[in-house]
């Protein structure tokens, strides 16, 4: 699928790349928590180089309108990556999805239905999708970032 | 870490989310894994829905080398001395996130503190190790192979080590001896062949899969060196026999049994008693032999009680013919003695 999609992005170039009004990146660092010879401990977020379970993750996702009209209805969907578990977001007003994307709502809101019938309370472990919704439209040259965490399965 | 701008659909990208769940497991996500971040964006310009734009992020999960050797059970083995095949249990369980081949030694331990409290006071010898071959959890002869490495433990799974050792003759109740086990973490390149050692991936990140050594300091262990041992002991419960040996006198030709003399054609009893002392182990087959007096003939009528008891230090007559006569010895094996118990063997002769 992912040949397709570039391939697709060859082919239609000046159709696709002239509604490519907003930029979005997406970047991972590992929080990394060190002991200085102090004893005082020190959280810094590094590039993903050496990554083994149980590290903690930081995901960056960065957005900027570069268009000339203002961006409406403005969401930003990211699944959570298999051999991630979801472990909550600093940046306010998301929503969650524990069902693949099908249904959405804050985590209290969810549940996890149990094989005998009953269900539970979705905890962040549950989570398989994060959105935002931004209800008001996003000015020509503004942007902004949005951040989540995770730990490697 | 690389960078993919894509356009597509939002929903296609939901669909390949959807559905794909990695099993929780203590090892973790297997290394060599690529962790991809996909995130999309809907947006509208002017009351018409854009083109969804999508970016991901992609890393590879290195190799966290973590792995335990640990004592089965948490008790010190019996054992008595000159006892072979003396037998403890550990278990190898591989908590990397990758497959791997572990490299195995067993060792004596030397003096000090030995994993049950004694003090180490002896060494075992012939230590060797054997695998689980038939996978029952005991020791077969025979059947499990003797070993030195583990082939191919797969992410999250172990195996047992037996490890078997003989007990040196002479040693007392309550000596100890420590013994250890050291995995070392080898790759598991080939099935049926020991891989090289590990070693963890030195300087900067590599784009491939980096090794990372994660033991820790569990039973003494030096933390990230790719080792990993845990120690066991014996403990010698012995038997501890002392023998002893009175006469009577039974009767004399001219004074019967009334305070009979010791004059020629007088019958002498003879005991010998073999005392276990207590809290030790149970003696079993104690074979007792006896060369008679030159001036002395031995009473075959009476024949040669066995495995008798005491009452106080008077022996009872009521061990079973069980002994010998021959050539001026007389011999008599007795069953077993309980720790703390007395058990004699009796006979009588004729002062010549």
């Amino acid at each position: 699928m992912k040949l397709l999609l570039i391939l697709l992005a060859f082919f239609l170039p000046s159709a696709a790349l002239a509604q490519d009004q907003v930029a979005l990146t997406s970047e991972v660092f590992v929080e990394r928590t060190t002991t200085d010879a102090n004893g005082a401990s020190r959280v810094s977020l590094e590039p993903p180089g050496v990554v083994t379970p149980g590290d903690r993750l930081v995901f960056v996702l960065t957005y900027r309108n570069n268009g000339a009209s203002p961006a409406a209805d403005f969401a930003v969907t990211n699944p959570i990556p298999e051999s991630v578990v979801f472990a909550g977001t600093e940046s306010a007003g998301a929503v969650y999805s524990v069902d693949g994307g099908r249904t959405w709502g804050a985590l209290a809101a969810l549940t996890i239905p149990a094989a005998d019938g009953t269900s539970r309370a979705a905890t962040l472990a549950d989570v398989t999708h994060v959105r935002w919704r931004f209800a008001q439209a996003i000015p020509p040259g503004n942007g902004g970032q949005l951040r989540f965490r995770g730990t490697v399965k | 870490m690389k960078n993919i701008k894509r356009y597509g659909a939002a929903a296609s990208m939901l669909a390949v989310a959807a559905g794909t769940a990695t099993p929780a497991s203590a090892a973790g996500t297997t290394a060599g894994t690529t962790i991809t971040n996909n995130v999309t964006v809907s947006y509208q310009v002017g009351g018409v829905s854009q083109t969804n734009l999508s970016t991901s992020t992609a890393f590879t999960v290195d190799r966290r080398v973590n792995f335990t050797v640990a004592e089965e059970g948490n008790a010190t083995t019996q054992v008595s001395p000159g006892q072979a095949a003396a037998v403890t249990s550990f278990i190898v369980t591989n908590t990397s996130n990758a497959p791997l081949d572990f490299a195995l030694a067993v060792t004596n331990r030397s003096g000090g503190t030995a994993a049950h409290g004694g003090t180490d006071n002896f060494d075992l010898t012939n230590l060797r190790m054997f695998a689980d071959t038939n996978g029952n959890g005991i020791y077969n002869p025979g059947v499990d192979l003797q070993i030195t490495y583990l082939d191919q433990i797969a992410a999250d799974a172990s195996a047992r080590v037996f490890v078997v050792v003989d007990i040196p003759l002479g040693r007392a109740t309550n000596d100890v001896a420590g013994v250890r086990l050291t995995g070392t973490a080898a790759e598991a390149t080939a099935v049926g062949s020991l891989g090289a050692v590990v070693t963890q991936t030195a300087g900067a990140n590599t784009a491939g899969i980096d090794t990372v050594f994660a033991d820790t300091t569990a039973d003494g262990n030096t933390a990230r060196d790719g080792i990993h041992f845990d120690e066991d002991d014996y403990t010698v419960l012995a038997a501890a026999l002392t023998a002893t040996k009175t006469s009577r006198i039974v009767s004399d030709p001219l004074n019967g049994t009334s305070n009979p003399k010791m004059i020629p054609g007088a019958v002498v009893e003879y005991c010998i008693s073999a005392a276990n002392a207590a809290g030790g182990a149970t003696a079993t087959n104690v074979g007792i032999s006896d060369t008679l007096p030159a001036t002395t003939t031995y009473e075959p009528t009476f024949g040669v009680l066995v495995n008798g008891t005491m009452t106080g230090s008077t022996c009872n007559a009521d061990g079973a013919i069980a002994g010998a006569h021959a050539s001026g010895v007389v011999s008599g094996t007795i069953p077993s003695v309980t720790a703390g118990d007395v058990r004699t063997v009796l006979f009588r002769v004729t002062i010549n």
